[in-house]
């Protein structure tokens, strides 16, 4: 740490001091909890491994200044939501639930708003819960969610429950140089069943510091759906840990599409004999868009099964990394796991920076991993030209057909059709 | 005139492969070029559709008035230029009816037409599909994608069928077809047959002249037309072979 960052580190927790302090003394302990770890461990350097690449000094001396201007929603800046048919749709702006916005009656187990108030009113059944799962990362962005964060979707669906309407979180940003720190909390009963979908959208200079802590109870199925299309000029870091019961299935696509910097992390841990994860990732770069994300998925149980696929579209002088590791614990006996990462770059300028990790304690598993970086199909690209096709469109039908694999699996239509939008007006600066 | 090549040279990674080819074609026309392996056919079709790394080094294509050359391998496409390549590329995540329905409309556009509607666009599928024998299943499967050798062919002249061409360049359609598979093909080619679209039919075989006549055939050897005929000439090759005319056009 240089000593600027760690100016803003201590800058960040007077800042915290100054902030008045919540009502629920269970909260206000986690919170504090939370800013002595984060000034204990400090904003990351890129002499940490895991953040090599992603390099947020630049972030560290603006966030002090972003903390402190708490901008009202401006109506001027346009949301920009999904249409997803009969969902339950909340809306965030900068990080404060929108009631006036939202729409959809909530389910019994679902509270939505200010974190202090839902501590006063419902203080059990949050306590013993918040920062459970994301608490066992050490990270400084999550500790300062925790400090930070206003406001929080709580689902907590009772056994046996299937929620058939989608829950749409809109994370907008509506304001200039500020910060937000969007919280989830879901426990699905077992048995129960559920679509989510996070959605940030908006923002101008800003950061967009998420945490969802996501408990998938015994047979339970969440199907989770992530799309980052924040501005050009935003950061965005974001963190979801996901712990699966006994044969708990979850669907996890994570879409990265937005922001100058980027840096997404799901943390998934097969915990129950059975459980299943299939993860998916999209990271779509253009322009000097610098985007990141990695996966871990640890097996800790028998019979767990995990498919992992991730791929990258980079464009112009975007930059992408991907890191995906597989960790099979001791017990996780006939473990079945598969990783693969498959990446396109446009042109020379554009870069990925690609690591798929095995990390295997168990001797009877079936493992396997991979990646590949290519360019466009020049065969291809010259048939779909000799069909009467522009240059600009045949390229855009070979980058949707690269993502396509992946969306077909999405079962949000709202959520791939405007991810194909995003395909289909891809449009390289030149390098 | 449709066509009308004067005097092409092309160079393909630094070879030479056509040298000083003149070959016209009028609408209508069905042309045939016959030749040995390596005498430039693959060549000229890759040519004439505007493969970038194939380059001109000389001479001049004029198609309907236009520089051909000059046009980028859309913009011809656009013109009304078709190639059936002898390797179908495979496009997985790209299905065979969207990119009909992108080429055909890209065509409209170019001609000033109106974009054609979902519906018409289906019925116009629905009927070339079955003349060339093809499962409506495929339509909505990536383009060539798992396809047979033969299938690939088939989808090629669909595709023809579909997009109406002026001119169509067929690169060994009927190479790997079995006799069945050749009829539906010819079939295929016969129906565009309308006395204004044109062909050049490269093969190897007389067999697609049987069911595809010609109304010239020429000979490439070395990068040259050497001999030029109608499609008795086919009939004399597939009897006494390219030796005899080889020696005679070099000697």
């Amino acid at each position: 740490m240089n000593s600027a960052t760690s100016t803003a580190t201590e800058h960040l927790q007077t800042l915290w001091r100054a902030q008045p302090p919540p009502a629920t003394k269970w909260l206000l302990a986690m919170q504090r909890e939370a800013i002595d770890r984060f000034v204990h461990v400090g904003f990351p350097t890129t002499r940490q491994e895991s953040w090599k690449y992603t390099d947020v000094s630049k972030l560290a001396l603006l966030l002090p200044d972003w903390l402190t201007n708490q901008v009202a929603y401006s109506p001027a800046l346009a949301r920009n939501p999904l249409d997803i048919q009969d969902a339950i749709h909340l809306v965030f702006v900068d990080g404060i639930f929108q009631p006036t916005l939202s729409s959809g009656d909530l389910p019994g187990g679902m509270l939505v708003g200010n974190l202090d108030q839902l501590a006063q009113s419902h203080g059990e059944v949050i306590e013993s819960r918040l920062g459970q799962l994301s608490g066992t990362m050490d990270t400084a962005f999550a500790a300062l969610n925790t400090a930070f964060a206003t406001d929080c979707t709580v689902l907590i669906l009772p056994a046996g429950t299937e929620l058939t309407r989608p829950v749409y979180i809109e994370h907008f940003s509506g304001s200039e140089s500020n910060s937000s720190h969007p919280r989830v909390l879901v426990e699905l009963g077992s048995q129960s069943k559920a679509t989510l979908i996070e959605h940030y959208s908006g923002g101008t200079a800003t950061l967009v510091n998420s945490v969802a802590e996501l408990r998938i109870g015994s047979g339970a199925r969440l199907n989770y759906y992530r799309l980052q299309e924040l501005h050009p000029e935003a950061w965005h870091t974001g963190l979801q840990y996901l712990c699966l019961h006994d044969n708990a299935s979850v669907h996890s696509m994570t879409i990265d599409i937005g922001a100058a910097t980027s840096r997404s992390e799901l943390y998934a841990r097969l915990e129950g004999s059975g459980a299943t994860l299939e993860a998916q990732g999209l990271l779509l770069g253009n322009g000097t868009q610098h985007i990141d994300s990695r996966i871990t998925v640890e097996h800790a149980a028998p019979h767990t099964e995990s498919h992992t696929q991730y791929r990258a579209i980079l464009g112009d002088k975007s930059r992408g990394v991907f890191n995906g590791r597989i960790l099979v614990q001791q017990p996780a006996q006939k473990t079945n796991a598969a990783l693969a990462n498959r990446n396109l770059l446009l042109n020379r300028g554009a870069e990925i920076n690609t690591k798929p990790e095995l990390e295997i304690y168990a001797d009877d598993v079936k493992c396997a991993h991979g990646s590949t970086t290519g360019q466009l199909d020049e065969n291809a690209l010259f048939y779909l030209l000799s069909r009467g096709i522009d240059q600009q469109a045949a390229r855009n039908m070979l980058i949707t057909a690269f993502a396509s694999e992946l969306l077909t699996n999405i079962d949000v239509p709202a959520v791939a059709e405007r991810t194909r939008e995003a395909l289909a007006s891809f449009r390289l600066n030149g390098a | 005139m449709l066509i009308d090549i004067k005097n092409l040279h092309v160079t393909v990674d630094g070879t030479e492969i056509i040298k000083g080819l003149n070959l016209s074609i009028k609408e209508g026309e069905v042309h045939a070029i016959m030749g040995p392996n390596g005498s430039g056919k693959s060549t000229l079709a890759q040519t004439l559709a505007g493969r970038a790394d194939y380059e001109v080094t000389g001479g001049s294509i004029t198609y309907l008035g236009q520089d051909l050359l000059a046009m980028g391998p859309d913009e011809r496409a656009r013109a009304g230029l078709f190639l059936s390549f002898q390797y179908p590329v495979e496009i997985p995540g790209v299905s065979n009816v969207y990119l009909l329905k992108a080429a055909l409309n890209a065509r409209r556009r170019a001609a000033g037409e109106a974009e054609v509607d979902a519906v018409a666009f289906m019925r116009i599928v629905k009927e070339k599909a079955a003349l060339l024998e093809l499962d409506q299943q495929f339509l909505s499967r990536g383009v060539n994608e798992g396809f047979s050798g033969g299938e690939k062919k088939r989808n090629e002249i669909f595709q023809m069928a579909v997009l109406e061409p002026r001119f169509a360049v067929l690169d060994e359609t009927d190479s790997g077809l079995d006799i069945d598979a050749l009829k539906v093909v010819a079939k295929g080619v016969n129906a565009q047959r309308d006395g204004n679209r044109s062909f050049l039919m490269i093969t190897h075989y007389q067999r697609l002249l049987d069911y595809v006549q010609p109304d010239y055939v020429h000979v490439l050897a070395g990068g040259r037309i050497i001999k030029s005929g109608d499609k008795s000439l086919a009939v004399e090759l597939e009897a006494s072979g390219y030796d005899g005319l080889l020696a005679a056009a070099n000697g």
